[in-house]
């Protein structure tokens, strides 16, 4: 698009970026107001008073801590797990001749397009017989169940972009099957594996249900569950609430930034690349 | 170094509209050291032969030996072969010597060793200023000598390339030919090179393999294939321009054999072929070199009259319309002649192919 059209664009993206970024600021600037200001009408757009308060609080009060590490546990197992098992599945799916391999590629869709809350349930009528319930390694294995289809589905058309022949050299420079794909498929894909490694990570940090259900053990709470009990039948911190939601987002939101560019490329690569 | 035998080799794909016969009834003895071209049309089934000679395919039947060793079943990493590909495949996120020294990284060389045969190779196609970039800096030339580069310092058995010079531009494909029939005169390995370009497998070859619908229609010496075609498909194939071919009869008139096509009368040599198609239908062809401009009253003379004449450097070819069709005549740049012109064709008697039929694999009679 020629740049004078873009430029015209500018006010509609200004919009949008105020629909979207406005709630986030709301939420970092709550977390920094006395818990006075923050009743108060009407409200202040930019704090009167600054104050860590909430912070300290968050970290000296509750367990803020416990949860956020706990959380970062379950997100990164489940992540790493996905990714390698949903990559597998996926260059089989984008390479070798098998039989229904278009039939499975849509079922794997419809896995991911299941409603959690179909299958919290189930789940955890299966996790107790196997002791994997209050287990972060079992609430890791449960979010599997969206992540793995979403890997599996971004990354195989990553898979397929990436050109044949390059394999077909390395299995006739002396590389094994999983040689080829370590040494020279993956590292074509990596733009791929970080944009879905991110998705299925978000996807796990915010995930309520499947952690509210699957632990018990306060010791072994997630972050969204977690904070729910800043909300009592009385009174509600919000202040300490909005430190805790800033603290949580800020991870994303820098990891976002990070790998910003790796992000545009990898989204757009899989469809179509070249 | 190996010889390499090919032994019935069949291969089916099974698809959505129905079996395709890729490779039919394949059988080639290759030598060890000699550089051999499979050539033929999109579709011919060469490069799939080629790719069950590497292990990427599996033949539905049929065997292939390396020096009397079956190796059909082998995994492509166990067969000692290198591949150069169409697009060369050079590992993008590798650097030159990176790219060089995979296979035998793979093949657990020791440091030293690396270092020396990746010096050697660079040096001898002179990629040495390139070793530490990524092939993405490199120019179409410069990618084409990695990529041989990578397939040579492993020292294969044997050598597979797959159109490797179409994705360079004319000139550098007439280099970079020159360049690869030196390089096999040094490195004498065993060379099986895929080409739809008849050109590439005529200069480069000491025998070419010609195919047309998955069979092989003649193995033999270029000059063989050249000079005498085994049928109307590898006559029309080899050679630029075309073989003009006319359709007619035979018959033998006062002992003697005689080919008639629309307009066109050919008094074929004494020693031509003794069985002639019993039908009767034949097709002549001749190249372009053989037709001669003759006097208008010379026996035999084909009137015709020119189309079209292009000069092609050193030499022009003449398209001139004669009663059943269009010939092309092939002579000196300095034998200039105008549209509309009328001339008379004169066939070289000793260099006329005559085919049984007229179908597109109609066998040469000799």
């Amino acid at each position: 698009m020629p740049p004078r059209n873009a430029a015209r664009l500018y006010p509609l993206v200004l919009l949008l970026l105020a629909f979207v970024a406005f709630p986030l600021y709301w939420m970092a600037s709550t977390s920094l107001k006395p818990q006075t200001e923050v009743f108060r009408v009407p409200p202040t757009f930019v704090p009167e008073t600054w104050t860590l308060r909430h912070y300290v609080e968050l970290f000296w009060l509750t367990d803020f801590g416990l949860l956020f590490v706990n959380s970062l546990k379950v997100c990164l197992v489940s992540t790493g797990l996905a990714l390698v098992v949903g990559s597998l599945g996926a260059y089989a799916l984008a390479r070798f001749r098998v039989r229904g391999k278009e039939a499975y590629g849509r079922l794997v869709l419809l896995a991911y397009m299941f409603p959690g809350a179909l299958l919290v349930i189930p789940l955890l009528l299966l996790f107790r017989q196997l002791g994997l319930t209050n287990s972060h390694l079992g609430l890791s294995l449960a979010y599997l169940t969206f992540a793995v289809p979403f890997v599996m589905w971004v990354m195989r058309d990553f898979f397929a972009s990436v050109p044949v022949d390059l394999e077909e050299a390395a299995l006739i420079d002396g590389a094994s099957r999983l040689g080829a794909l370590w040494d020279v498929v993956l590292p074509q894909a990596v733009p791929g594996l970080i944009a879905t490694g991110i998705f299925a990570f978000l996807f796990a940090w915010n995930e309520y249900l499947f952690a509210l259900i699957l632990i018990s053990d306060e010791s072994l709470r997630t972050l969204p569950p977690g904070m729910m009990r800043f909300v009592s039948t009385t009174d509600t911190n919000w202040g300490l609430i909005m430190a805790a939601s800033t603290l949580a987002t800020l991870p994303m939101a820098l990891a976002f930034g990070l790998i910003q560019r790796y992000l545009v490329t990898g989204l757009g690569a899989g469809g179509v690349k070249g | 170094m190996a010889n390499v035998r090919i032994e019935r080799l069949h291969k089916e794909f099974r698809g959505a509209g129905g079996i395709v016969h890729a490779l039919a009834d394949l059988t080639l003895d290759i030598a060890d050291g000699e550089f051999i071209s499979l050539v033929g049309p999109s579709g011919c089934g060469k490069t799939t032969a080629l790719r069950i000679i590497a292990g990427l395919e599996t033949p539905t039947s049929g065997r292939i030996l390396f020096d009397g060793r079956d190796i059909t079943r082998l995994e492509p990493r166990d067969r000692n072969i290198a591949m150069v590909f169409q697009s060369y495949a050079l590992y993008p996120h590798m650097t030159v010597r990176q790219n060089l020294e995979y296979g035998l990284r793979k093949r657990g060389a020791p440091r030293d060793e690396r270092a020396r045969k990746v010096a050697a190779i660079a040096a001898m196609l002179r990629i040495e200023p390139m070793l530490d970039r990524r092939p993405l800096q490199l120019s179409g030339g410069q990618r084409q000598r990695v990529a041989l580069g990578r397939a040579l310092i492993r020292d294969p058995e044997v050598f597979l390339l797959d159109e490797p010079l179409s994705n360079l531009d004319a000139k550098l494909r007439v280099h970079m030919r020159a360049e690869l029939a030196a390089l096999h005169q040094k490195v004498r390995t065993t060379m099986v090179y895929v080409t739809h370009d008849q050109l590439e497998a005529m200069t480069l070859s000491d025998r070419i393999v010609v195919m047309n619908h998955g069979v092989m229609q003649q193995v033999g010496r270029p000059e063989e294939i050249y000079s005498r075609p085994a049928n109307r498909f590898v006559a029309e194939f080899i050679g630029t321009p075309s073989m003009n071919m006319i359709e007619g009869q035979v018959r033998t008139e006062a002992g003697r054999p005689l080919f008639t096509g629309p307009g066109i009368t050919v008094v074929l040599p004494r020693d031509a072929p003794q069985a002639l198609p019993s039908s009767g239908r034949a097709t002549l062809g001749i190249r372009p070199e053989h037709v001669s401009l003759v006097a208008p009253d010379a026996p035999g003379a084909i009137p015709a009259r020119v189309t079209v004449s292009e000069l092609a450097g050193p030499e022009r070819f003449h398209f001139v319309a004669v009663e059943g069709g269009s010939i092309i005549v092939r002579t000196p740049a300095a034998t200039v002649l105008h549209p509309g012109e009328t001339v008379a064709l004169g066939f070289d008697p000793d260099r006329l192919h005559l085919f049984d039929g007229t179908g597109e694999d109609a066998p040469a009679l000799r």
